[in-house]
């Protein structure tokens, strides 16, 4: 392992000097020659008919170039789940209908934002508003308005998956707990807002720059809906202000940019306002959860049962890919022999709700989490106990679903219990709750149906030497670019400083899904480990041939030495060498290819990480007012590759998934999200973040490059459970629904006084 | 999108009275901005002219005299928190304002515009209701000085006629054996608050019985409040443990709190019978320190 | 209509005349160039568009840009000298504290104003003195480590 030169070390992020200088150019700054700004109108209405949209009035405004609604679209749906076209159910531009308040109707592009704005408030638009349901709960129900013609129950899609024979173990639990439990919507609140940059030429092309998490899926849904080759689309990511899972599906400001450029033959940029973030991207699934769980007397947990209900809103975006996921990770992390889980992801006239990092997870870990620790306190058996008897252990199969090679849980559950012990006895109202939980390593499901490889890399050498990487995959602000220079310079055996990498580049890079799932180190690493090791092998033989081995040696590069494995002395510069090849191959660089795909390997992901977290509330119980005093996780994700981003991964998963489950929340009124402003929505800062400690726990993933894996959304499931958990430690008092406010906690805490009274008399 | 307007920055309050008398109504005064930015890019205000009270200087100062200390109308929140004076005097006030928004805010916008601007959750009037300030108001036709408790009239709105600015706030010097504390209940620490308390206690020479309390509740009305039933629980008495609950019980009763995305209502309430009693006891706890 | 706005950025004079409703951010974006300067809210929630004003950290989004007449600005870009990063931005670099990096510059400014005010503050007092500014990635904590090693000396200011 520390025979690694480059894999491991602390090192600075890529492109982190231009960063801290403020030089790095997002597509918030780009500015081109002849550009201009678009706005786009929304719906006022949760749910209405479009009867005539007058756009006279905006047209005749100075400076307005141009105004288009749904009707100089093509008129094309979209979605991500492109297997299931009666899944792409997204105009983007809505012609007949809108399905939420935000849905988009028009866009204006102007000589300035500020003439733009103002270009809406002259489009008039004619609405006949339906009635509009909500709640999934009774958008159900037989009597509900029909959000999408022909969806029956308004139900988007259902799920189920089934292992073992439930109802026959239920029989032999000794023990059962039913629970319901609803999750929260949360926004992702990416510091850089939705924004694009397009571009279409006289030359029927169309440039775009956009801040995006998967370039190739933004370009290859701009050919569906405006009806063009792939290659006459470029979709080029630069620093990306952050995505957490809401930057891979074409989105407005993307789409509308696009269809105002082609009417002009003009760059035109649209930004969208923090209110519009709020209001008309996508967000995390809100979820109504009923939870059944049978366990023998001494722990073993014998069978579970989850029904799901979520909330779609009005489109199915990867919200289908949420219902898929959160049913899965509801098994996570033990082993049930039998399970059963039935989803049904139910459209309603709200903002539509799709992937946030961790994608369905998140939802289930905090309500099996919370259950568990019922569960455990009703056999009387310690939690960290509990999760130890059940938990997953390497080479598992999840019956018919998947194989788990590496899985460091219980050496995680130790770290964790040494960390309560340490803590000794708590001063008064603390208490410590433990989460458990295990996360994917990018999804083998292919229903964006792609003809490509799931990744893919090019690595050229140049005549001196330094490295170039062509990846597709994007750097959103997790790193991937820094541990993917890694993982090239590793294998070729040269310095970090050496790689330089080009991704996210429609135009030069090849294909790559993207930014999403956990999937970039695993399967963008494996791509560039493939494509550095055949570059390696192109001078080795090289170095072979020149140098006269011994057929019996093996050679190899090490920080920029080729040499001999046994007689490491024996070598010479890897500088001079590239120099020499080159020229011995004509003057062609040196180049590998890399692709990877996941084969064999379930129906989920090729490999898990799994952790363990323990959180430290100081409850107040006089006004319910809670602190976060301390998160400390024990962690495991195969070989560490860039430890500083691995931290990062971690402190940041924990002030987002803090905040689901402290004070983040998307409360509505009739389908109108009344908080849509960074004032109103509730944020953790850094006043409020608390301690964050890891353990980090060794383990290595055969599947991955250099034993690696997932290190980035898992870290989000774990800490509403541990802060649920916390909070009954504390106080003893249970919260059912995300997130777990204060009010709530101080509500519950009145009611249990009234239960003591009451059974004291 | 904020709307065109002519922007006037006078150099004295005199000239900026005069741009006021002259403007009337199409007229709007900014100061740090900081409040009143937000009203207009969200269409809320639109003023035709803008006068711009921020250079100001002789408004701008912290003055310690026989009277009191006076703060001057454009006095930043982060000159006040960081006044050796104010935190030698009223080290409540200088707590609250580390508690206002944040520095970037702190350091650009005043203590007279947040006055000014009458939010009910805003922090420094119930502060200044329990240091019983009084503001001098000036206009074209002279100067009118006005207790802080009576200047909010409703919710975003304050006892200014047009043409008249806030000049000044005096804060009497404090009585002696006197203590007073702030907090305010939110969810992230340094927003906005969903329930505040400012409660300032005086105890008699030697008897320890509480010659003097002063108690002011923010968010939890159209304005912020004095609850001046929940004083009389507790002037004149030696303060025990019961009368502060039921301070808590009786001021709850002086509030009309609404419900909104933060709180409830009768969370509220119950915010405030817990609050009253640990701040008050806080700040007996001073006044005995004093 | 428009106004002149004589300010320095960064040390250089610049003379511009700007319509009364520009905020400083857009000067200093639009019209100055400097795109470092971010925005996130556009409403004094977010901090991305931070930046020094006379010595102090002020929200640049929530600022009159003729209030800043007669100042001096300092952005992102003017924290290095030539080629030298400043002590901030190195800690930054060695401890990890950014991702995405859109609120970096903000981040940055509200330090340094923090660190030229009061060079020895506590960890609270960090934590303070960047709580005006949100970060969506990192946790902060990763950001007060950085402040923390600046302020025990670990990185000398260049010459
Ligand atoms: C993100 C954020 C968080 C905040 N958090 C808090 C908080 O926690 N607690 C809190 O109390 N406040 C908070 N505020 C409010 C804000 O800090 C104050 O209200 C602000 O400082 C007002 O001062 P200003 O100088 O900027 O006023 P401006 O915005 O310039 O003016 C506010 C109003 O007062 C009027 N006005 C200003 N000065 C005068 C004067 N001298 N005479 C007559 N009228 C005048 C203006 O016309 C306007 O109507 C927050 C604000 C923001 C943006
Ligand atoms: S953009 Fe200025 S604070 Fe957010
Ligand atoms: S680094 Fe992304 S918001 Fe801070």
């Amino acid at each position: 392992m520390s025979d690694y030169s480059v894999i491991g070390k602390r090192v600075h992020n890529i492109d982190g000097t231009e960063k801290v200088t403020g030089s790095g150019k997002y597509t918030f700054d780009v500015v081109l020659p002849n550009m201009l700004y678009g706005k786009i109108l929304r719906s006022p209405h949760p749910h209405a008919k479009i009867l005539k949209i007058d756009t006279r009035r905006a047209k005749r405004l100075v400076g307005v170039k141009a105004v288009v609604t749904g009707k100089d679209t093509l008129g094309r749906k979209q979605g991500i789940w492109r297997r299931f076209p009666e899944l792409c159910d997204e105009e983007i531009l809505c012609r007949a209908k809108v399905r939420y308040i935000g849905d988009a109707v028009a866009a204006v592009a102007a000589i300035d934002e500020d003439t733009a704005e103002e270009a809406l408030d002259l489009i008039d638009v004619e609405y006949e508003p339906l009635p509009a349901v909500f709640d999934p709960m009774d958008a159900i129900k037989e009597d509900a308005p029909q959000i999408h013609e022909g969806v029956e129950l308004n139900i988007n899609i259902n799920r189920h998956i089934e292992w073992g024979d439930v109802d026959e173990a239920f029989e032999k639990c000794d023990h059962i707990r039913e629970d319901k439990f609803k999750c929260s919507s949360q926004a992702h609140v990416c510091m850089e807002t939705h924004d694009a940059v397009a571009s279409f030429g006289h030359n029927g092309k169309l440039e775009v720059w956009t801040s995006s998490q998967s370039s190739y899926y933004i370009q290859r849904l701009y050919a569906d809906m405006l009806d063009m080759n792939e290659s006459d689309i470029r979709v080029t990511n630069r620093h990306t202000g952050g995505g957490f899972g809401s930057k891979f599906e074409l989105d407005s400001a993307q789409f509308c940019a696009a269809i105002l450029s082609q009417k002009l033959c003009q760059p035109v940029k649209i930004v969208l306002t923090r209110e519009e973030e709020f209001t008309a991207t996508k967000r995390r699934t809100p979820m109504y959860y009923f939870l059944k769980l049978g366990a023998k007397k001494d722990g073993t947990m014998l069978a579970k049962e989850v029904r799901v209900i979520t909330e779609g809103g009005a489109y199915t975006a990867m919200g289908a890919t949420a219902l898929y996921l959160t049913g899965f990770f509801s098994s996570f992390p033990y082993k049930y022999p039998n399970y059963r889980y039935d989803g049904y992801r139910v459209y309603t006239n709200t903002a539509t709700t799709s992937a946030m990092r961790g994608f369905g997870a998140p939802q289930s870990t905090f309500v099996g989490e919370s259950q568990i620790d019922m569960m455990a306190e009703d056999l009387g058996i310690d939690p960290v106990e509990i999760r130890r008897k059940n938990g997953m252990t390497p080479n598992y199969e999840v019956p018919g679903q998947a194989f788990i090679q590496s899985c460091g849980l219980h050496q995680c559950l130790d770290k964790i219990e040494e960390h309560i012990e340490k803590r000794g006895k708590l001063p008064p109202n603390h208490g410590i709750g433990v989460s458990a939980y295990g996360f994917m390593s990018g999804g083998i499901f292919n229903w964006f149906n792609t003809p490509y490889a799931f990744s893919a890399a090019v690595v050229r050498i140049n005549i001196d030497g330094k490295v170039d990487v062509y990846t597709g995959t994007c750097d959103m602000g997790q790193g991937s670019n820094t541990t993917l220079a890694m993982i090239c310079a590793e294998e070729l055996g040269v310095r970090l400083e050496d790689v330089r990498m080009f991704s996210g580049d429609t135009g030069i890079c090849p294909p790559d899904l993207g930014a999403w799932g956990s999937r970039q180190t695993l399967m963008g690493g494996n791509a560039v480990k493939m494509a550095a090791a055949e570059c390696k092998q192109q001078l080795i033989e090289f170095t072979a041939a020149k140098m006269g081995v011994n057929i019996v040696y093996d050679l190899d590069i090490k920080d920029r030495w080729v040499h001999l494995v046994d007689r490491p002395e024996r070598g010479v510069s890897y500088f001079d060498i590239v120099k020499e090849a080159i020229r011995g191959k004509d003057g062609v660089a040196i180049m590998g290819r890399g692709h990877y795909t996941p084969h064999r390997k379930g129906m989920i992901s090729p490999a898990y990480s799994f952790g363990v977290q323990a959180a430290e509330v100081e409850v107040d119980p006089e006004t319910g007012r809670y602190k976060l005093v301390n998160v400390t996780t024990a962690h495991e994700s195969g070989t560490v590759i860039n430890p500083v981003g691995i931290e990062g991964q971690l402190e940041g998963a924990i002030m987002m998934a803090g905040g689901y489950g402290f004070c983040e929340d998307q409360p509505m009124d009739e389908g109108k999200i009344l908080n849509p402003s960074i004032a109103d929505y509730k944020l953790i800062r850094s006043l409020d973040m608390p301690e964050t400690d890891i353990l980090e726990i060794d383990t290595y993933e055969p599947e991955g490059p250099f034993g690696a894996k997932e290190a980035g959304e898992g870290l989000t499931n774990p800490t509403a459970g541990a802060i649920g958990n916390a909070v009954y430690k504390a106080v003893g008092v249970r919260i059912y629904d995300l997130p777990i406010t204060p009010e709530k906690v101080f509500k519950a805490l009145k009611e249990k006084e009234k239960q003591q009274k009451k059974a004291k008399k | 999108m904020i709307n065109d307007f002519e922007h006037f920055t006078p150099k004295t309050l005199k000239e900026a009275l005069a741009l006021l008398a002259k403007y009337g109504d199409d007229c709007k005064v900014i100061c740090g901005g900081q409040s009143l930015l937000i009203l207009m890019r969200q269409g809320l205000v639109s003023p035709k002219y803008i006068v711009d009270i921020k250079g100001i200087s002789e408004l701008s100062y912290i003055k310690d005299d026989k009277d009191g200390v006076k703060i001057g109308a454009t006095t930043t929140h982060r000159a006040v928190e960081k006044s050796a004076v104010i935190k030698k005097k009223y080290p409540v006030l200088a707590e609250m304002e580390t508690r206002l928004a944040s520095v970037q805010t702190r350091n650009w916008g005043t203590i007279g515009g947040n006055v000014c601007h009458g939010d009910p959750a805003g922090d420094p009037v119930p502060v200044l209701i329990a240091l019983n300030a009084t503001l001098t108001v000036a206009g074209a036709r002279g100067t009118r000085s006005i207790p802080v408790e009576n200047f909010s009239l409703d919710y975003f709105e304050v006892d200014l006629k047009d043409g008249e600015l806030l000049a000044e706030i005096t804060i009497p010097p404090p009585p002696p054996r006197t203590g007073a504390v702030y907090t305010k209940f939110n969810i992230i620490e340094s927003d906005l608050a969903t329930v505040s308390v400012a409660a300032s206690v005086t105890l008699g020479a030697g008897d320890g019985v509480c010659q003097d309390v002063r108690i002011a509740l923010g968010a939890v009305a159209p304005t912020a409040i004095r609850a001046k039933k929940a004083e009389k629980v507790l002037k004149g008495k030696k303060i025990t443990d019961a009368l502060l609950k039921e301070a808590g019980e009786v001021a709850a009763t002086e509030t009309e709190p609404i419900s909104d995305i933060y709180a409830s209502e009768e969370y509220r309430l119950e915010l405030v019978k817990a609050l009253v009693p640990r701040m008050t006891k806080e700040a007996l706890a001073r006044a005995k320190k004093a | 209509m428009k106004k002149e706005l004589k300010f320095k950025v960064n040390g250089q004079p610049y003379e511009i005349f700007v319509k009364p409703k520009t905020l400083l951010v857009e000067v200093l974006r639009d019209l100055v160039g400097l795109t470092g300067t971010k925005r996130g809210c556009s409403s004094s929630s977010c901090g991305a568009c931070t930046v020094m004003l006379d010595g102090m950290a002020v929200k640049s989004c929530s600022v009159l840009a003729l209030q800043a007449n007669g100042t001096e600005v300092v952005t992102v870009e003017g924290l290095a000298k030539g080629n030298e990063l400043s002590p901030l931005q190195r800690a930054f670099l060695d401890h990890g504290s950014y991702q995405c990096g859109f609120c970096t510059p903000g981040m940055l400014m509200s330090s340094t104003a923090l660190l030229t005010e009061n060079p020895r503050p506590t960890k609270l007092e960090i934590k303070e003195g960047i709580d005006g500014n949100i970060c969506r990635c990192t946790g902060y904590n990763a950001i007060v480590r950085a402040v923390t090693a600046v302020v025990k000396g670990e990185y000398k200011e260049a010459k």
